[in-house]
């Protein structure tokens, strides 16, 4: 992630007077932060869209520093702090994010902006039951209101690759889910990251907690780790017993094992995972938490672990228990065939003929609106769904035909839109480098792009001879302001989990 | 493809993959038969049959009857059960022959059809003989013999000039009095046959005021047929349309034998040749014009004649513009107008451009080999086998309406690709019907399964199933102690104890009321 790449040299020593405050009131532990973003045009992807401003919520932490959530601060030109009380804002920036897990650390450098200000402390616990208080920044005052704790659950991170545990609260609080800081008593218990109707889900103070611990500690920022296999219930007696396994049903079964994962080369296909980190697995994909009883297994890898440590796992295989070591690896939504979310990335692009050519993303998909499950084109809806994590070397991205700026240089084609190329100049293409390449080799005086079946045609053909005078026309007519923008660095794959010894 | 703007991000037809005359479920949910839900059996208490009505001055008006359809359809979700009785009506008109011309759509899935002639209370039993469900045409017979005798055969015309006043005649909103209304022909284009839902025939768009009850009703000009009144769009004002004496004719032919084969299909898609380089590089001179073929259908008429990348030049001596279409009585219409005038096992002459060299062609007509899987289904009974309390169908599109009417929306994605993408990007054998786990009857033997609803089961015992009664084989002949039946996504699978499963399978399917274990 290059932003939390570029952040590495920001001190995030803790101050040694940090944990002396006694008691405080709400209004020194946050602050308010006024960002304005301004994301891309999905479209015309070298356009901006209109900037925009939102106002959120950060909390002070031991740095001093402010935390927010990752989405709170996404697409910023420019981040404000707001002290409550003080008229005045003052520059802030960001030193360190994590959108897959939805956090971001925030510090301001006018001098002095600190005073006054405590850090607050973690909760070491999440609250099972009784109420907890969520903070918001309204009017330039605080609003607090009264949430009742509804439960403890395991459920996906932002960008999807994490599972780990939320806690979700029945909150009085209307139009809540931006960042608000929740408080057991003095004590930081999460932030808000989304609120539908009265149920607020928060983020909760142990993943903060690890959050903080890996943005602290020297080096390269670790990141949660992602499980990193597919699996199944293994409540059937039937499926156990195929499997050789006596007695009653336990453990999960593996049904795909993902490229470069925490699974890959010590996993298999058709394993049952029977305990990890030590903690027994029931054949639904539950384990014995100790503070907050039966929930889902998928939280270990993130239940104060980071990537890069290895857990102890005990499958079963070929009719015994084999013991192996799952070492946890980074997530990296990034590396999926089509990333659902691209909080770092500004969209890759080329307009070519007239043809933009774009990467398919959850960005674009999400262009369609609220409702572009229905909306959106089936068939970069189909590839999203079946294929979306199936990334190999020689297929990275999958490269959309988006639409065509209508010219006689490419009259035939004018109502093309939304089709998935699979060769230029027979040339396979899986990146936005690898389409500009291929233009550079036409076949005989033409470009020929092969789009895959299901759309109106699979082949276009263009002229070479006039190429470079159509881009140009096409691009002053339009107002192309880039014709061209590359992918950021692809992060590695990793080797075929088949050929990683175990 | 045609040029224009882009259109508003909607699911549009061109995102779709369906070849030639297929159609998305979008579009032909907009689209209505005109068929009129009738609450109530027809009137009882009226005069005897009505002597002429003077205001019927060419007399045909006797000849209009109304038809009321007492039908009952498979259940695909359920698929060993029939809904509860659903009463229609629509309208029909004599043909020689003592047979009457109606719509499909009309006396589909009919479990008793009654005929009510003009004027005339009594209700008269009657049975549809020849339906043509691509066509949405059928031939109803009356069981009494001698009941059209004294009713002239109407006549058919040609097709009605753009602008021309035609009127419609027919049973509107289940009245028993005939209603005609008037208006005029508004165009003639090819159009969608909501009723297959995936044909598209030429249709003439009429302003004249079509109702549900139109639907089978003559719509007249100069005293002749000019069309069959049959289905409206919901989100026009003043659309309706007929369907005219072209498509007529080529039903009645087709018919004349007592069989009705359909319509030919050269199942192709194809895309223009506008743009000067690609007409360019397709080998065209600047004075021909042409059509690139994109996907030929396995198993279809063109297999085996035409070639992925041929431009098609002419279709039975009529040259295709690069767009696709051909002139026809002054206005364009897509060539495969000329095809729709086959029947099938006749020819059609393509005259076309290959690695440079001209030629004609004569290509045999055949049905299209995906139009069972993909178009509405009538007057059957869903397949299916069940085996303990495990629930198979084919995957087909009545299997995927039973998501709803936004079943390519709602639709599991894995299901949609198998059956919309699979076929144009990886095409399977000619042959080849993908199985689906459609639910589970619940019982102890199954109770556990992890995944049960909509799977696409692609393999048991790792043998590959090609289609329903290939799953059943694999079932029946194994020994094995276990049925491993591995599903469409990657690595999932069940397992089924197949001695436990089979003698679970009587009691699940009497506890459940399922009087067979299949309908393959």
């Amino acid at each position: 992630m290059r932003a939390a790449a570029a952040a590495a040299v920001f001190s995030l020593m803790l101050p040694a007077a940090a944990h002396a405050a006694p008691r405080r009131p709400l209004e020194s532990a946050v602050v308010g932060l006024g960002v304005t973003y301004q994301g891309w045009d999905q479209d015309r992807p070298w356009v901006k869209r209109p900037p925009q401003f939102r106002q959120a919520l950060a909390v002070v932490v031991d740095g001093p520093l402010l935390l927010t959530t990752a989405q709170m601060v996404a697409d910023a030109t420019l981040l404000e702090a707001e002290k409550l009380g003080l008229a005045t804002r003052v520059p802030a920036r960001i030193v360190r994010i994590d959108p897959q897990i939805d956090l971001a650390l925030v510090t301001v450098d006018a001098p002095g902006f600190f005073d006054g200000l405590v850090p607050s402390r973690l909760a070491a616990a999440l609250p099972t039951d009784g109420s907890v208080t969520s903070v918001r920044w309204k009017s330039r005052q605080l609003e607090v209101s009264t949430s009742r704790v509804s439960r403890v659950e395991v459920q996906a991170s932002a960008l999807r690759s994490v599972e780990h545990l939320f806690l979700l609260a029945t909150t009085d609080m209307q139009g809540g889910g931006w960042s608000e800081p929740v408080f057991a008593g003095d004590r930081l218990v999460g932030l808000t990251v989304s609120q539908e109707e009265q149920q607020a889900r928060v983020l909760p103070a142990e993943i903060i907690a690890g959050f903080l611990a890996m943005a602290r500690a020297p080096g390269e920022y670790a990141g949660f780790a992602e499980l990193g296999f597919r699996w199944q219930v293994n409540e059937d007696p039937a499926l156990a017993a195929y499997l050789g396994m006596s007695g009653a049903p336990r453990g999960v079964l593996v049904t795909t094992v993902a490229r470069g994962g925490s699974g890959c080369g010590v996993l298999h296909e058709r394993d049952i995972l029977m305990t990890l980190d030590g903690h027994d697995i029931d054949a639904s994909g539950y384990y014995d938490h100790p503070r907050y009883g039966l929930i889902r297994f998928t939280n270990i890898p993130s239940e104060g672990h980071r990537a890069g440590e290895a857990l102890p796992a005990e499958v079963w295989r070929d009719g015994r228990r084999v013991r192996i070591d799952l070492t946890l690896r980074p997530a990296r939504s990034e590396a999926d065939l089509v990333p659902d979310r691209r909080p770092d990335n500004l969209p890759a692009y080329a307009v070519l003929g007239g043809f933009v050519f774009r990467e398919l993303d959850g960005p674009y998909l999400r262009s369609w609106g609220n409702d572009w499950r229905k909306v959106a084109p089936l068939q970069l809806q189909v590839w999203t769904w079946l294929f979306a994590d199936d990334a190999s070397p020689d297929r990275r991205r999958v490269i959309v035909l988006s639409s065509v700026l209508p010219h006689a240089y490419n009259l035939g084609y004018h109502s093309v839109s939304d089709l998935i190329v699979r060769t230029i100049n027979g040339r396979p293409v899986d990146t936005i480098s690898a389409v500009i390449e291929a233009f550079a080799h036409p076949e005989g005086g033409y470009h020929r792009i092969g789009l895959l079946p299901g759309g109106p045609l699979t082949e276009v053909i263009l002229d070479v001879a006039t190429f470079a005078e159509a881009n140009t026309e096409i691009g002053a007519g339009y107002r192309v302001t880039e014709r061209l923008r590359g992918e950021a660095p692809l992060p590695d794959l990793g080797p075929a989990c088949s050929s990683v010894a175990p | 493809m045609t040029d224009g703007p882009r259109p508003l991000r909607m699911l549009r037809m061109s995102e779709q993959p369906f070849p030639r005359r297929r159609t998305p479920a979008a579009v032909t949910a907009l689209l209505a038969a005109l068929v009129f839900p009738a609450a109530l059996p027809a009137p009882v208490a009226r005069a005897a049959a009505a002597a002429a009505d003077p205001a019927d001055e060419d007399g045909f008006e006797r000849s209009i009857v109304r038809i009321v359809d007492f039908s009952q359809r498979g259940d695909w979700s359920t698929p060993w059960e029939v809904s509860g009785v659903r009463t229609s009506s629509g309208s029909g008109f004599v043909i020689p022959g003592d047979l009457i011309l109606t719509n499909a759509h009309v006396v589909s899935d009919a479990r008793m059809l009654l005929l009510y002639l003009h004027g005339d209370p009594t209700p008269h039993k009657a049975r549809a003989v020849i339906l043509g469900h691509d066509c949405d045409l059928a031939l109803v017979r009356p069981e009494e013999p001698g009941l059209l005798d004294g009713l002239p055969a109407l006549e058919l015309g040609g097709l009605p000039a753009l602008r021309s006043t035609v009127e419609t005649y027919g049973y509107p909103a289940g009245g028993d009095q005939i209603s005609s209304t008037r208006g005029v022909v508004s165009r003639i284009e090819i159009h969608v046959y909501t009723h297959s839902g995936v044909d598209q025939h030429i249709v003439v768009q009429t302003d004249a005021a079509i109702n549900p009850g139109n639907s089978g009703g003559p719509v007249v000009q100069g005293g002749r047929v000019v069309g069959v009144a049959f289905q409206g769009a919901s989100d026009l004002e003043n659309t309706g349309y007929a369907i005219p004496v072209e498509v007529i004719r080529h039903f009645l032919d087709d018919a004349r034998d007592g069989h009705y084969d359909g319509y030919p299909d050269l199942a192709i898609q194809d895309s223009n040749l506008l743009n000067p380089a690609a007409r360019r590089r397709a080998g065209l001179a600047d004075d021909e014009t042409g059509v690139r073929v994109e996907f030929i259908t396995p198993g279809g008429s063109s297999e085996g004649q035409l070639e992925v990348g041929d431009v098609l030049l002419a279709v039975d001596g009529r040259p295709i513009a690069s767009d696709g279409s051909i002139s026809e009585a002054g206005l364009r219409f897509d060539f495969g107008l000329l095809v729709d005038r086959h029947q099938i096992g006749e020819s059609v002459s393509v005259r076309m451009l290959r690695n440079g060299e001209r030629r004609t062609i004569d290509i045999p007509l055949r049905l299209h080999p995906d139009l069972e899987t993909h178009a509405n289904l009538y007057d059957r009974m869903p397949r299916y086998f069940i085996f303990g309390g495990l629930v198979f169908v084919p995957l087909d599109n009545e299997m995927l309406k039973t998501y709803g009417r936004d079943w390519v929306s709602a639709a599991d994605r894995r299901l949609i690709y198998e059956h919309l993408y699979r076929p144009l990007i990886d095409p399977p054998a000619p042959g080849y019907e993908p199985v689906v786990l459609l639910r589970r009857l619940d019982h102890p033997v199954n109770i556990n399964i992890a995944w049960y609803r909509n799977q696409l089961v692609t393999a048991v015992n790792g043998r590959a199933i090609g289609g329903l009664k290939d799953l059943i084989t694999a079932i029946e002949t194994s020994t094995d102690r276990w049925l491993v039946l591995d599903l469409g996504e990657p690595g999932r699978f069940i397992v089924v104890d197949r001695a436990a499963a089979a003698a679970a399978g009587p009691g699940i399917l009497s506890q459940y009321g399922v009087p067979e274990d299949r309908n393959p």
